[in-house]
């Protein structure tokens, strides 16, 4: 009797999961689909998103703290200093390398090193996958003139105490003459 | 020779006196055929696109979208080009001739069963009295056709894959045949259009599922069975098999890959037909009792024009439901599909032919 | 004449009849040997890049041969080369499903050999979420590939449509939506933005409503049933032997959960509080032990989860999210393994420190190289076209079993 009781079962169960899971499907097939077509449209990114790198070349001193923190040592830069002042030669990161997992970002002094929100890298070499963060090379106009005024102000002082050594050696030899 | 419109004009057209009969004959037959091919392929091409945007949105995504402009509706067209521009490989130690073969047969056996199909009360391809028959007896020859194309593909897990496949196919002629008895008798006709002109009363509402208690049940079994028949649903293991091991088409590629696809569509369609005149009224809607009382009689155009639109139009809701229980049920194992087509499907259709004849007796 | 009897060879024996008309008949033994199937590194159905060496006798399966290291990336060997916070982007990286689970095990690991170190409430709480959260959305994709290997192509999307949100709950909190290396040594890097709270819990209240699709649509399915009961039967005894653990262990009726039976962090208060409970098969579809109970743990695992994460909602008090850590750490000397909760089972760290700045040994057990064990004496005797099912219901992530 239990394999008659079962036949049935077998039977009955089948229609009633298959018209279950049709009303469910169903019910996906009438509302509207979920697809966000990229790329004509675009899910908005959140701020914390982990993308390609951004620096803030005026903030940055040259420490290499993000360097050091990288796991894979993809970051490379290269300044020479005059004084106070950089000379930015390059600043490299190699996306070949980078796993964007953000360990750079944190031990900055400066806070100068951001993870953007662009993510898409396309190139056609992989040369070009060691981009250089650098927003322009040499030295910035406000350290030029910071440099120059600083150079001034050197020569002002190093004039004034000539002048001064001068003055007192006059002085002196004034004062052995009469 | 009364009945042949395309011989008549062909005849209208006054060839010369050299021009043989049989001449005109084959190429009044030729035109004929090209009509059906053309029409079939081009319900095939939109049925695939229907099946990827039904799909897409079950999936809560969208189907194609960029082939064409409008979601896509060129994308069966590109796959087609594509398709034909693909290099035709086939493989050494293979039966060259089998493997040439096999798509042909399986197409040319799903083309003769569609001839019989009506397009509305006066244009048809072939009438015959036993047209269910034919149907019936045609669309089981694409198993010859894929048994040779596992034989022909020289793999052993090909082979493997074919005879599984017959084995289904076999095993689901029994209830599909047998639950077509069943409105077969409630109707009393094999033939296409008599059968859809017995379900004409009550307005146009007097469908065979109506008419007998035990044709929806045998509907039932006859969904089923044709969704085995066209390897379809959760009955595709044959072609799905290809998640471990190779199913008998793996061989195939480019256009001879598309004809078992276009012969796929071709056979859920043709199945669909079927059910459609054969459960749910065919060409008879109240619309279309509306508009023979309007315009006459059966032949007016309009009336013939609302004929076809109707069994168009469900036999693609059947090919939809096809599609929308494919997308639902998880595949279903090849002794499990055996086990129901033996022990479950022919037991209950045997009961409902049973069950209907008693009817039939006692009530009418 | 007698042939050395080799299989695949004819052999001719001595006891034939001598037929009425005077010949001998032979009796010829025709033996066919078995067929090697190679389920290949690639899969069609994602696990990731594994070989299994199948012997076959016709439809029987007679040997199953797993063979591993097609994703092995020396993960463990760079835990000894680089320094202690540099590793944690390494350890998403071997269950990357779950990736909150993995960078929380060696966080604790390597804070227990910190002593002074205190974790905020805050962050323990953050950690706890994250890891259930994370829980959630792996358990999706075991559900969803299973789906996909049984032959069901929608829930697949449905529970990938799911794991999106969840996804983008995580690109808010750490910028990332895979390999998050959010929960480090000390605490968690950067607090909850305002409302990432409230929307974790709208989540909450959407997937309940969702599960229970999921359970219509597929678990009680009766082809999905009938497909998966009393296939690939694990008996207690064992599991215990090959010393499975997770919804592989549960899933055979043994009441084992490390979250409540060994806790760590706040399990012990969730646990008392009575919002953690252990799902268990129980047999209910077919055998105990078999591929749809363990299915069953784990769609029933995403729903206990949902659980634990509203209590920590409920208890969770602003305060600094990170511990009182050096910039540059250096652990004392020592070593330690804790094991936590994966989705898969028990993920232990085992570090070991000389008070440098890198450890000397960093040891990974990944629960899946544990559970694929199990296939070798589960296999034979069951059909081929089971085979996939029960791979699939072991729920392997090939890049925690190769690291």
């Amino acid at each position: 009797m239990t394999d008659v009781k079962e036949y049935i079962f077998n039977v009955v169960n089948t229609l009633k999961t298959t018209v279950a899971g049709m009303k469910i499907t169903g019910k996906y097939l009438m509302q509207k689909p979920i697809t966000v077509q990229y790329p004509d449209e675009r899910l908005p990114i959140p701020d914390r998103y982990r993308g390609i790198h951004y620096l803030e070349q005026e903030k940055c001193i040259n420490c290499l703290a993000c360097a050091r923190a990288c796991p894979i040592d993809c970051i490379e830069m290269d300044a020479v200093r005059h004084g106070k002042e950089l000379e930015w030669v390059s600043f490299t990161l190699d996306y070949q390398k980078c796993m964007f997992c953000e360990l750079c970002v944190y031990p900055c002094p400066k806070d100068c090193i951001h993870m953007g929100t662009e993510f898409a890298l396309v190139t056609t070499d992989r040369s070009e996958l060691n981009v250089d963060l650098l927003s322009f090379k040499g030295m910035a106009r406000e350290a030029k003139i910071r440099m120059r005024e600083a150079k001034v102000k050197k020569a002002a002082k190093e004039a004034a105490k000539k002048a001064k050594e001068d003055g007192e050696a006059a002085a002196a030899t004034d004062g052995e003459a009469s | 020779m009364e009945d042949r419109p395309i011989l008549e004009i062909l005849r209208s057209f006054g060839p010369p006196e050299w021009v043989p009969e049989w001449a005109l004959w084959l190429t009044a037959a030729g035109i004929g055929v090209g009509m059906l091919v053309a029409f079939v392929s081009l319900l095939a091409l939109f049925s695939i696109w229907m099946e990827r945007k039904v799909a897409g949105h079950i999936q809560c995504r969208y189907g194609p979208m960029y082939a064409g402009g409008w979601h896509g509706w060129a994308q069966t067209i590109a796959d087609g080009v594509k398709l034909l521009l693909k290099e035709d490989i086939i493989p050494t130690g293979s039966d060259k001739p089998l493997f040439v073969l096999a798509p042909a047969i399986v197409l040319a056996s799903i083309f003769a069963a569609l001839v019989v199909m009506p397009v509305s009360y006066g244009f048809y391809f072939a009438e015959m009295d036993l047209g269910v028959f034919t149907i019936l007896a045609l669309g089981s020859t694409t198993t010859i056709g894929v048994i040779m194309a596992g034989w022909a593909s020289n793999s052993k897990w090909a082979i493997y894959g074919a005879m599984r496949e017959a084995a289904q196919v076999i095993a689901y002629e029994i209830p599909l045949g047998l639950s077509l008895l069943v409105p077969l008798m409630a109707l009393g006709t094999f033939s296409l259009l008599d059968a859809s002109s017995a379900q004409a009363g009550w307005y146009g509402m007097n469908w065979a599922v109506f008419q007998n208690p035990f044709v929806f049940p045998a509907f039932l079994i006859f969904a089923t069975a044709a969704l085995a028949e066209t390897k379809r649903a959760p009955f595709d293991l044959p072609e799905a098999e290809s998640e471990l091991v190779a199913g008998f088409l793996t061989e195939y590629s480019g256009i001879r890959w598309s004809f078992f696809f276009m012969e796929e569509y071709a056979a859920m369609f043709l199945m669909s037909v079927v059910g459609s005149i054969f459960f749910f009224g065919g060409f008879e809607t109240p619309i279309t009792a509306a508009a023979r009382s309007m315009f006459g009689s059966n032949d007016h155009l309009v009336v013939q024009l609302i004929c076809a639109l109707t069994l168009l139009l469900k036999s693609f809701f059947g090919v939809f439901l096809m599609m929308w229980l494919r997308w639902t049920l998880p595949r279903i194992r090849i002794d499990q599909v055996m086990t129901m087509g033996y022990k479950y499907l022919t037991p209950l259709s045997l009961l409902c032919v049973l069950g209907a004849a008693v009817w039939e007796l006692i009530i009418s | 004449m007698t042939i050395e009897q080799q299989k695949g060879a004819l052999t001719l024996g001595s006891e034939g009849r001598v037929l009425p008309s005077g010949e001998r008949e032979f009796m010829m033994d025709v033996s066919t040997s078995d067929l090697e199937v190679n389920m290949g590194p690639q899969h069609p159905a994602t696990h990731g890049v594994m070989r299994i060496l199948l012997r076959t006798d016709g439809e029987l399966v007679t040997g199953a041969q797993p063979h591993l290291g097609y994703l092995h990336r020396c993960a463990e060997k760079i835990g000894e080369n680089v320094e202690w916070l540099q590793y944690l982007p390494y350890t998403d990286r071997y269950d990357y499903l779950a990736a909150m689970n993995n960078n929380l095990g060696y966080s604790l690991a390597v804070e227990a050999l910190m002593p002074g170190l205190e974790i905020p409430r805050r962050a323990t709480l953050i950690r706890t979420i994250c890891a259930e959260i994370n829980r959630i959305a792996s358990h999706l994709i075991a559900f969803g590939t299973y789906g996909l290997d049984i032959g069901a192509f929608t829930p697949f999307f449905y529970a990938f449509r799911e794991r999106e949100w969840i996804q983008a709950l995580f690109e808010k909190i750490c910028g990332a939506r895979l390999t998050y290396s959010y929960i480090r040594i000390g605490g968690v890097f950067n607090d909850a933005p305002p409302g990432w709270l409230q929307e974790v819990g709208h989540f909450c209240d959407v997937f309940e409503q969702k599960w229970q699709e999921y359970y219509d649509l597929l678990v009680v399915n009766h082809v999905f049933v009938k497909r998966t009961a009393d296939i690939g039967v694990i008996p207690e005894e064992m599991a215990l032997d090959f010393g499975l653990t997770g919804p592989m262990l549960r899933g055979s009726g043994v009441d084992f959960d490390l979250r409540r039976d060994m806790p760590y962090m706040v399990y012990k208060e969730i646990s008392d509080a009575g919002a953690l409970k252990v799902p268990i098969g129980r047999g209910e579809m077919g055998t105990l032990g078999d591929c749809w109970d363990r299915l069953f743990v784990r769609v029933q695992e995403m729903k206990e989860s949902l659980a634990v994460i509203r209590w920590c909602l409920d208890s969770i008090e602003p305060g600094p999210v990170l511990g009182d850590v050096p910039k540059v750490i250096k652990v004392p000397p020592g070593e330690a393994y804790v094991g936590i909760e994966n989705p898969r089972g028990e993920l232990g760290h085992y570090v070991s420190s000389d008070g440098g700045k890198v450890a000397t040994r960093c040891r990974v057990r990944g629960p899946s190289f544990t559970n694929l064990a199990v296939l070798e004496d589960m296999m034979p005797g069951t059909l081929l076209a089971d085979s996939v099912a029960i791979i699939g219901s072991t729920d392997i992530v090939v890049g925690e079993t190769d690291r």
